[in-house]
């Protein structure tokens, strides 16, 4: 009888529950009817929980801001002005999590772009956009790759994907301008997760192989936090310099380890932005942290790459409203180059093609398109690589932690790609 | 021959998973049931000690000992209002074994709004190394071996010379004739929930300087104590001791003789211990 009444109960905070949220869900598209005729909503499927959810939350006050900012101008088509929405949904880094949240932003939130991507869930959310005609900027790496490099990407059944961020290009040009720093390694030391495996090393290998630099490739399982072994083989290996796929965790115990086994010589980098400087220093202790390099995206510091002075000005007002809004100060600077510069391009196309909604008109105009944005100004390339010209140019800048700070190293345009 | 250095890294190894598999162990001689939550424990002891020394400027031992208290009680209450309730009559292991597996994503999810997205560290906390010659070891290491022998003679004390050990000896060996002798088996089981937990917050508290700190360092030890018992034989103090050994070494030396493929020999290596003998090295025959 007791048991009988507590499902009862149950039952009933279940069915006043689901009450609430079909109330909810009821009031939502009344709401977008009356005040969303000038906007343009960009969808963003981004790990906000799980193991990789720093990703996805520690740039979300810089992309809120970075709209913010935008927005104070919006952008004129056809002669009205719009503003622009970041739509964000948890992608959790899976397919299967990709691709709900693409359903979720296309056919419950309306959205007709994605940008800012970087999951590993590409091609499960290409799935998604390209039947219902979604322009998706995401990054090159892992399976987002052409065909003839043993990727997944295919410009015939994925029309409507563009690479905002050439991921892999920069990895090997970042991967060159280590080996030109630092000549005195017998070769380069190269740790990824097991996970990571697949078509973007072996790209990456076989450009080493063409261009005769010797390296040494370690895998360690998920979850790993020991990474005596590897280290050991590195050194062993005769690797002074060993370059990290951008697991931040990782990278951080790999450089403390290193330094605890008293090999402080040893060079450790990593194919990600910094984080925060303050969070190495912390967790591998101020010593074990100096000289650890990263990828730079402060284009108020570019030698190489001229970024128009207008975006570094938005960029720089928006990471002063991310530090205002977050209550302490605010320096990750890795996300200039995606959201930022990926909705900048599809911004310009939309101002090309003379239309907010048709896709096809603004994928026309983005395919072999002059973009300007925070990543600097380049033309859509990779016609003969990935079979359509729509990857982006980027620079390839490296820096280095200094003190507590992270001070510009090195810096490459990322070669064309014809 | 695999390096000195390499050996150490193993010895520290089994320590880390000796601390979290002995109460794993303890828990399950008592209860009956396998917390899944465990890893979860180590994590929320890991983050009690940090903010113990980086917001309150605690030493470490003091800090863990908080940590022992807090992560116990807590486990004390997952006992109490969630085990004991679905070990009752109508539920099973099923329930409990959910019940556990959801905590995990409740814990590491709550973690991460409270705890916020960014990775923490101690490594101000003992800081150095012992220079050895060829290698060296980290202050903080050696300070995880110390624990480990502390904690571990700590254990051998409570439960072979107190009155709570006799009781808990009691209740793991038949919780009916216990509980004849006036032994309340439902005390016991919260007793060594709350020393279980508190062990792991204990372990995680230790580890806190060494390793990063997040809401998802848990997964990892807890797998790793999962199969250093199962080597050990379910059940058994002394297996969890032994498999957390062989298991600690193996990893190092496997690691470093191949590489990513030391994931795949363990678990094959598990395999095999469980098809061979399925009670493990310690563990009592079923027949």
């Amino acid at each position: 009888m007791k048991r009988s009444y507590s499902v009862a109960i149950i039952l009933v905070i279940a069915l006043i529950l689901l009450g609430i949220f079909a109330i909810a869900s009821a009031q939502k598209p009344a709401q977008a009817q009356t005040s969303e005729a000038n906007i343009v909503k960009i969808g963003l499927p981004m790990p906000l929980s799980g193991p990789a959810s720093p990703w996805g939350l520690i740039p979300t006050p810089f992309r809120e801001a970075w709209i913010e900012v935008f927005n104070r101008e919006g952008f004129d088509v056809a002669g009205k002005n719009y503003k622009l929405k970041l739509i964000q949904v948890d992608d959790q880094n899976s397919s299967e999590g990709g691709a709900a949240a693409a359903k979720q932003l296309i056919y419950g939130d309306g959205c007709k772009f994605f940008a800012g991507h970087w999951s590993w869930n590409f091609p499960a959310v290409a799935a998604v956009t390209n039947p219902a005609k979604v322009i998706f900027v995401t990054r090159t790496g892992n399976q987002a790759l052409p065909k003839s490099w043993g990727g997944l990407y295919d410009p015939k059944t994925m029309p409507y994907v563009v690479f905002g961020s050439p991921s892999e290009e920069i990895f090997i040009a970042n991967v060159f301008a280590l080996v030109k720093k630092f000549p005195e390694s017998k070769q380069l030391g190269m740790l990824d997760c097991t996970l990571g495996a697949g078509a973007g090393w072996d790209q990456v290998f076989d450009v080493l192989k063409k261009a005769g630099i010797k390296y040494h490739m370690e895998r360690f399982p998920l979850g790993t936090t020991d990474f005596a072994p590897y280290i050991t083989r590195f050194r062993e290996a005769g690797c002074k310099v060993v370059y990290i796929a951008g697991w931040v965790g990782e990278t951080m115990q790999f450089a403390k380890q290193r330094w605890e086994m008293g090999y402080k010589d040893m060079v450790v980098g990593s194919s990600g932005p910094f984080v925060n400087i303050d969070m190495y220093n912390t967790v591998c202790g101020h010593d074990a942290a100096q000289g650890l390099i990263g990828q730079y995206w402060a284009p108020w510091d570019y030698k190489k790459t001229k970024v128009n002075p207008k975006y570094i000005a938005m960029c720089r007002e928006a990471l002063k409203i991310a530090a205002q809004k977050t209550g302490k100060p605010y320096e990750y600077t890795g996300e200039i180059g995606w959201v930022p510069s990926h909705t900048l391009i599809l911004v310009q196309a939309m101002q090309k093609a003379g239309t907010v909604t048709d896709t096809d008109a603004i994928m026309k105009a983005i395919r072999g398109g002059t973009f300007d944005t925070t990543a600097g100004k380049w033309t859509m390339s990779g016609a003969k690589t990935y079979g359509s010209p729509v990857v982006f140019g980027s620079p390839s800048a490296l820096c280095e932690i200094k003190g507590d700070k992270e001070v510009y190293l090195t810096e490459d345009p990322t070669p064309p790609l014809l | 021959m695999p390096p000195a250095g390499i050996w150490i890294d193993g010895l520290i190894q089994s320590c880390i998973y000796m601390t979290m598999a002995f109460g794993m162990v303890l828990v399950f001689s008592i209860l009956g049931i396998l917390n899944w939550t465990h890893g979860q424990f180590y994590m929320l002891g890991a983050f009690v000690v940090y903010y113990g020394i980086a917001a309150a400027g605690m030493p470490l031992p003091v800090s863990m000992l908080i940590s022992a208290v807090l992560i116990g009680g807590l486990g004390m209450l997952v006992e109490k209002f969630i085990i004991e309730r679905l070990t009752g009559p109508g539920y099973g292991p099923l329930y409990v074994t959910v019940a556990t597996l959801a905590l995990i994503f409740f814990f590491e999810g709550a973690s991460g709004m409270l705890f916020g997205a960014l990775d923490k560290g101690l490594a101000t906390v003992l800081p150095g190394v012992l220079d050895l010659g060829s290698f060296s070891v980290s202050y903080q290491k050696i300070a995880v071996i110390i624990f480990t022998l502390i904690v571990m003679v700590a254990m051998y004390v409570v439960l072979n010379f107190t009155k709570v050990g006799l009781a808990i000896r009691a209740a793991a060996q038949d919780p009916v004739a216990a509980s004849l002798h006036g032994i309340s088996v439902g005390q016991v089981s919260l007793i060594v929930m709350g020393i279980g937990c508190g062990l792991a917050a204990m372990a995680g508290g230790i580890m806190a300087p060494v390793y990063v700190i997040n809401p998802f360092m848990g997964r990892t030890p807890m797998i790793m104590s999962l199969l250093a018992i199962i080597i050990g034989g379910i059940g058994s103090l002394t297996g969890a001791i032994v498999g957390s050994i062989i298991l600690g070494f193996l990893n190092s030396v496997i690691a470093y003789r191949l590489s990513y493929i030391s994931e795949l020999v363990l678990f094959l290596l598990v395999i095999i211990i469980l098809l061979v003998r399925p009670q493990g090295l310690f563990g009592a025959s079923r027949k």
